[in-house]
This record gives C-alpha cells, structure tokens and sequence, in this order.
C-alpha cells in the first residue's frame, strides 16, 4: 500500500452550528457575482423611459398611477430578469465547471436555488426602488387616497416567476443562445398573450399585465368611489407563485440533483405548484367586469369590497356648489370655471340644481373587449335636485391634462346641465329644444356637443368620445328661435323663465309663444 | 553576422519558404471561424425566427398586436446575430489571427443579410406589418446596438442591447395608441417604414456596430 492506493480517511466533519450562515454565505457570493446586477441599468432605464415618465404624465390619480405601473414595470423588468437568469442557470455547462462543482459539498439544487435567488434579489431591489420612487412623489402629488399595494404585489410575485422560467430553461437547455431566446420568449408571453383576451371571463387575464377589462387603457375612473378589488391580483399572485413554486422544484428532479428524498419532495411540490397555478388559471376565467369597472372573481370575492369609499367631497364656494371626489380635488377649479356659464343661466330657477356633485361611473361588458361606461340614473334627481356629473376622465380614452378636461367638460357638461333644468331630453318640443339651445348660446358655449338631456358616454375605443350631431340645426325654426331667446337680456330671459318653465317643461309652450 | 542580420535573414527565408495560401485553406479558416462563432447555430435560430414569424402571421393579432409581432421576431434574430460575437479563444486569438477582422465583418453581414431575408421571405404573402423596409431597418437597427453591446460589454451579454430596445420599441409603438406618440427617429420601429430619418438612424447603429466588432471585436472575457 502507497499513498495513492491507500483509503482515504474519511473523516466527519463537525456538523455546521447554523447552516443558516452557510446559505447565507452562498447567497452573498452569488450577489456578488450575479448577471442580474449588470441587467439592472438596463431595467431601470426601461422602467424610467416607459413607465416612469408616462406615470408622471398622468393626473396624480393612486389608481391610475398604480394601475399603469403595473403593466409597464413588468415589461420593463421581465426581459432583463429572464434573460439574466437564464445566463446565470446555464453557467456552469458555459464554464464547463459543471464536474468541478459536481464534488462539492452542497447538493446541486441548493447552489442552483442560491444563483437564482441572487437574480431575484437584485431584480426585486431595482423593482423596489423604482417603486419607492413612483409612489414617493404621488404620495406628495396626490391630494387623497393611498398606495395600491396589490399591483405592486403582483409585480413582486412576477419577478421571482420571471427569474424561475429563464434560470429554468438557462438550466435545463445550457446554451449562449438559451438566454437571449427567454428574453424575447418572455416579451413575447407577457405582451402579446393579451391579445387572445376576449371580454371579462377569459382566462388569459390571470396573465400580471392585465389589471382591469383589457383593451381599455388606463381609466381613472375606477377605485376612486369603489375600492379596488383584490379578487383578479389574488388570482394573478396565486397563479404566479404556484408557477416560481413548480419551476423550482422542478430543478431538483434531474438525477444527481439531491438525494431520492429530495426528488421525491420536489415532484410533490412541482405537482402542488402546477395545481395552485392551475387552480388560479381556472378562477381567472370565472372572472367578469361588475358595475364599477373592476374584475370580479365569485370564489374570491369579499363582498365588503362592494361598498362605496367613505370620503368628504371637495366643493366649490360658489352660488350652486361644484362637489368632486377628493381624489379629483386638483380638477375642481377647472371644473367650476367650465361650468360657469350654464350654471349663471340657470340659478335660482325652479327645479335648477341647487348642487353639482361628481357621481360613480357604471360599467357593462360589451361584445368581445368593449366596454360602455355611462352615469347610473337620470343626470338629475333628488329634492333638493342634485345634478350628477361624470369628469372626462371617468370615461374611457386617452389621459387628459387639466385644461382638455376643462374645455371637454365645458363643451358636454355645460349643455347638459342647462338641458336637464328644461327636461330637454329626446322627444322633449321644440320649445324645449329653441330655449335649451338659447340659454347654451347665451352662455357662450358651443351648440354643437352633448344633445339635450343625454349624459356623457364612451365606447371602449381609446381616443373615441361620444360626438352626435346637435339637435337644434342652423336653418331650422328652432334654430331661429333659440337666436331670438339668446338675443333678450339675461334679466328678461330669466323673468321669462321663471314665470313660464313649468309649462315649458310640460311640453305647453310652442315655438310662436317664446320671446 | 550581427543578430539583426541573421533576424533579417531568417525573416526572408520564411517568406520564400512559405506556401503560396491554398484556397481551401481560406474556407477551412472560415468554417473554424463558423464553428467557433456558433454560427450554424445561429442561422438555425434565424431560421426559426421566420417560421416562428410565418407561423404567427397566420394567427389573428388585433392591429397593434400585429403592429408588435413583427417587432419580436426581428430581436430574437438580431440577438442570435450578436451573440455570435462571443469568442471562446480570447487573447490567442487576437494575437494570432490577422483575418480576424475580416471574418468578423463577414459573418455580422451575412447573418444580418440572411437574418434580414429570412424575415421577409416569412412575411411573403401574408400581412407583415411595415413589410420588408421595416424588417430590413429593425433587423440592420438592432443588430447594430447588440453589435455595440458586444463590443462594449462582452459577446455573452450583448443580448442586452437588442432585447432591451424591444421593449422600447414596443413601447414606442403602444404610443402611437396612448399619447404623447414617441416621435423620435432614434426608436425607429415605432416610426413608419419609409420615414427617412429613422431609416438613417438605424444606419448609422448599424454602421457604427459593424465598425466596432470589425475592428475591435467583441470584450470578452476568456472563461466566457
């Protein structure tokens, strides 16, 4: 016997004392060592030009904020993190140390879990930083409400998913091409599996992108009266976690990953973890769009989420008061210089509004992904009347800035409000339609907008807003009487209103009979 | 004989005594050079690319899924492309082989060419967003940042560059739905097909990308 030949002296090594430490120390050297931290700028930058920017270009709005983050911060990390991972999974046959680590003391599915939550932490540390950011300066821009914390959730559930596919396929197909190829294979889930969304039941919308009726756009006008609901994040977040789970897990099933144990762990938790997801595909597709623009899940739903937000409206200290959800409070002197002129025409008449209060949109699914939004009700109702107002950007389309919100609300909310105090609605008299049109004329406003005694409405088309043609044409004798009523002077036009708009109103007075 | 007459002396006779290059010589040095690049294997993800493209086509796509599809083909190609800089010699390499530039310059061209064509030969008969210019420019566009990434970065991780611009290009895309449009001519595929400054743009990446691996090559490490 020589020293070559001879057994060698295996000797027990004293057990660990805290094998936490070890894991630790594992994780701190993949840190340090991790693609992802190079990937980062690129996310940062990514998240800042598509998502940052835009957010800022928005009303200071939590729900329109958050909402938009979402989509667009997964967008702007997903790539990165895949491809990151899925570099740092196929490193070791890169490095051709796969047999040089084969020996070491830790099984193979532990140091491949370090390398991919070193990915993960770095991803989540840029996430959560930009994050802070975004909803540090809406915090200071926002005159009410609070953070959405499940968008964010959900983005911090799909990072760590995101990291598990690419370290996946980096791990179980080694190849330079393998990371680049997740990178566009993950854009191209997240992006374009939206495209086979149709109405609120599709099960595609457990997909993190979507956040509300896909096809939408950014819409302001949810979760301001009503809170915003969990029941579709809860689905994404089960979805995604049950996926990291059985990808994960899935990694340790190769043999020589661990022992049989191990493998036989990590199939039932691979299994536990394909049902979760599935279970979360197949409550998605349950899913349907309830009356305040949110998706509902039945089998999630909590129905304390259907009661209204408590809050004190912010109004206006005019004649007859402008009342908005605080969250549009940054709107309100806009919006009470729009309605100005209608509101001089007609205070103080019977039946005018004695307040102008903002009301809660209502929602209905549409063939395919349309969606109509309109005002619950008759715009004006209640003793004292109330008129019920929905701003612009309750409504779906493009974010409007301050003074397009102004001049839309002036163009339809003006007429509006002057035809619902003459009961000027479809198949009102002539009459009605010559006054409604004189005291809109009157006012400065233009004729052409809403028609006489309809609310504001939108088809789900972004851009598109409801434009009919006015009812009152130039040419016709209606026409000339309303010129002939805008031509009186405010005081005679108002006497002349309050001694005869019950009549008028009734459908008693002829166009012969107007001033 | 001083020692600088017997170097001069030694350096002609080596020149007379050396082979007159066969050209087989030529294309053994080019599918080395191929094999090492991993280039088969690169024309073999361009060429799923297109049928991954083809076959998409052939799916309905709303208009701006169908405006994006296009889009993420073209950067899975031009990350196959770059990623092909990576070279698993390193210094040797640098040191020894005077063809290198050359077989770089050759092997970005023809990839991009062949990357290019692919592509547009997979939109044949079938509705292919912004058509072949389009296809041309994105492909020649991010080839050339992956091309750049490459030199700056290193080979292995200048799948960044390309795949990092997808997702602004997408972006600059979905603004053209969601205003304020991104107008600028440098996210050229968010620009129409025969708009000349972004055709420019890309260009001038491609050119710069192409000059840099030509002469440079790509930074990378030799463990990589």
């Amino acid at each position: 016997m020589n020293t070559t030949n001879a057994p060698a002296v295996s000797r027990q090594l004293p057990a660990t004392r805290r094998p936490g430490r070890t894991a630790a120390r594992l994780l701190r050297l993949e840190l340090r060592h991790n693609a992802m931290l190079w990937m980062l700028p690129v996310a940062i930058a990514l998240f800042w030009l598509t998502t940052y920017r835009k957010a800022m270009a928005m009303p200071p709005l939590w729900n329109l904020r958050a909402t938009s983050m979402q989509s667009g911060t997964l967008l702007a990390f997903a790539c990165p993190v895949a491809g990151a991972a899925a570099w740092t999974g196929s490193r070791e046959t890169r490095r051709h140390t796969t047999e040089m680590v084969t020996v070491a003391a830790r099984p193979r599915w532990a140091r491949l879990l370090a390398a991919w939550a070193a990915a993960t932490c770095w991803a989540m540390a840029g996430y959560l930083a930009c994050l802070a950011v975004l909803y540090g300066v809406t915090a200071q821009q926002a005159s009410w409400g609070g953070p959405l914390w499940w968008p964010a959730a959900v983005l911090a559930a799909s990072l760590p998913a995101f990291s598990a596919a690419g370290f996946a396929a980096g791990t179980l197909l080694p190849s330079r091409f393998t990371a680049p190829l997740a990178t566009v294979a993950a854009f191209f889930v997240v992006a374009l599996s939206t495209q086979l969304i149709a109405g609120s039941q599709s099960y595609w919308q457990v997909s993190p992108l979507v956040t509300g009726p896909w096809d939408t756009g950014p819409d302001a006008g949810v979760a301001t009266f009503y809170p915003y609901l969990p029941d579709l994040p809860i689905a994404q977040v089960m979805f995604l976690a049950g996926l990291t789970i059985a990808l994960l897990a899935a990694l340790a099933l190769p043999r020589g990953s661990g022992g049989r144990g191990l493998r036989a762990a990590a199939a039932a938790v691979t299994t536990a973890g394909l049902l979760a997801a599935g279970t979360a595909v197949a409550l998605a597709g349950t899913g349907k769009l309830d009356a305040h623009g949110m998706i509902t899940i039945p089998a999630l739903h909590d129905a304390a989420s259907d009661r209204p937000v408590r809050f004190t409206p912010a109004c206006s200290h005019t004649a007859i008061p402008v009342c908005l959800n605080p969250a549009y409070a940054s709107y309100l002197p806009a919006t009470v210089t729009a309605v100005a002129p209608a509101l001089s025409e007609i205070a103080g008449l019977p039946g005018a509004p004695v307040r102008i209060s903002q009301a809660a949109a209502t929602y209905q699914q549409q063939a395919g992904n349309a969606v109509s939004v309109r005002l619950d009700g008759p715009p004006i109702s209640g003793r004292p009347p109330v008129y019920h107002l929905l701003l612009p950007d309750q409504l779906l389309g493009p974010t409007m800035t301050t003074s397009e919100l102004a001049a839309e609300v002036r163009s339809s909310a003006g007429p509006a409000i002057v035809a619902s105090v003459i009961a000027d609605r479809p198949g009102a008299s002539q009459a009605q339609h010559a006054v409604t049109a004189g005291l809109i004329i009157a006012a400065g406003l233009p004729l052409q907008g809403l028609p006489p005694g309809t609310t504001p409405a939108a088809d789900s088309r972004p851009g598109v807003r409801s434009q009919p043609p006015p009812e009152v044409a130039p040419g016709s004798p209606a026409y000339a009487a309303a010129r002939r009523f805008a031509a009186l002077a405010a005081p005679a036009r108002h006497a002349w209103l309050m001694r005869h708009l019950t009549a008028l109103r009734a459908g008693r007075i002829t166009l012969r009979q107007l001033p | 004989m001083t020692a600088d007459r017997v170097r001069e002396v030694t350096a002609a006779q080596h020149r007379k005594t050396r082979p007159a290059r066969p050209p087989r010589a030529g294309v053994r040095l080019a599918r080395l050079y191929a094999a090492s690049r991993r280039i088969p294997a690169a024309v073999a993800a361009i060429a799923a690319c297109a049928i991954g493209l083809r076959i998409a086509l052939a799916g309905h796509w709303d208009s701006y899924g169908a405006l994006q599809l296009p889009l993420v083909f073209e950067a899975g190609a031009a990350a196959a492309i770059t990623v092909t800089t990576a070279s698993p010699h390193g210094d040797p390499e640098r040191v020894a082989g005077r063809w290198l530039p050359f077989l770089r310059l050759a092997a970005a061209l023809a990839l991009t060419a062949a990357a290019a064509s692919a592509l547009a030969a997979a939109g044949t008969g079938a509705h292919l967003a912004g058509g072949t210019l389009d296809a041309l420019r994105n492909v020649a566009g991010m080839t050339g940042i992956g091309l750049l990434c490459a030199a700056a970065l290193g080979g292995g991780l200048a799948w960044a560059g390309p795949t990092g611009y997808l997702v602004l290009g997408a972006y600059g895309l979905y603004t053209q739905w969601h205003g304020p449009a991104l107008t600028t001519p440098w996210i050229w595929p968010a620009r129409p097909p025969h708009d000349l400054g972004a055709a420019i743009c890309a260009g001038l990446v491609f050119t710069l990308g192409i000059a840099a691996i030509t002469v440079r090559g790509a930074r990378d490490p030799a463990g990589e």
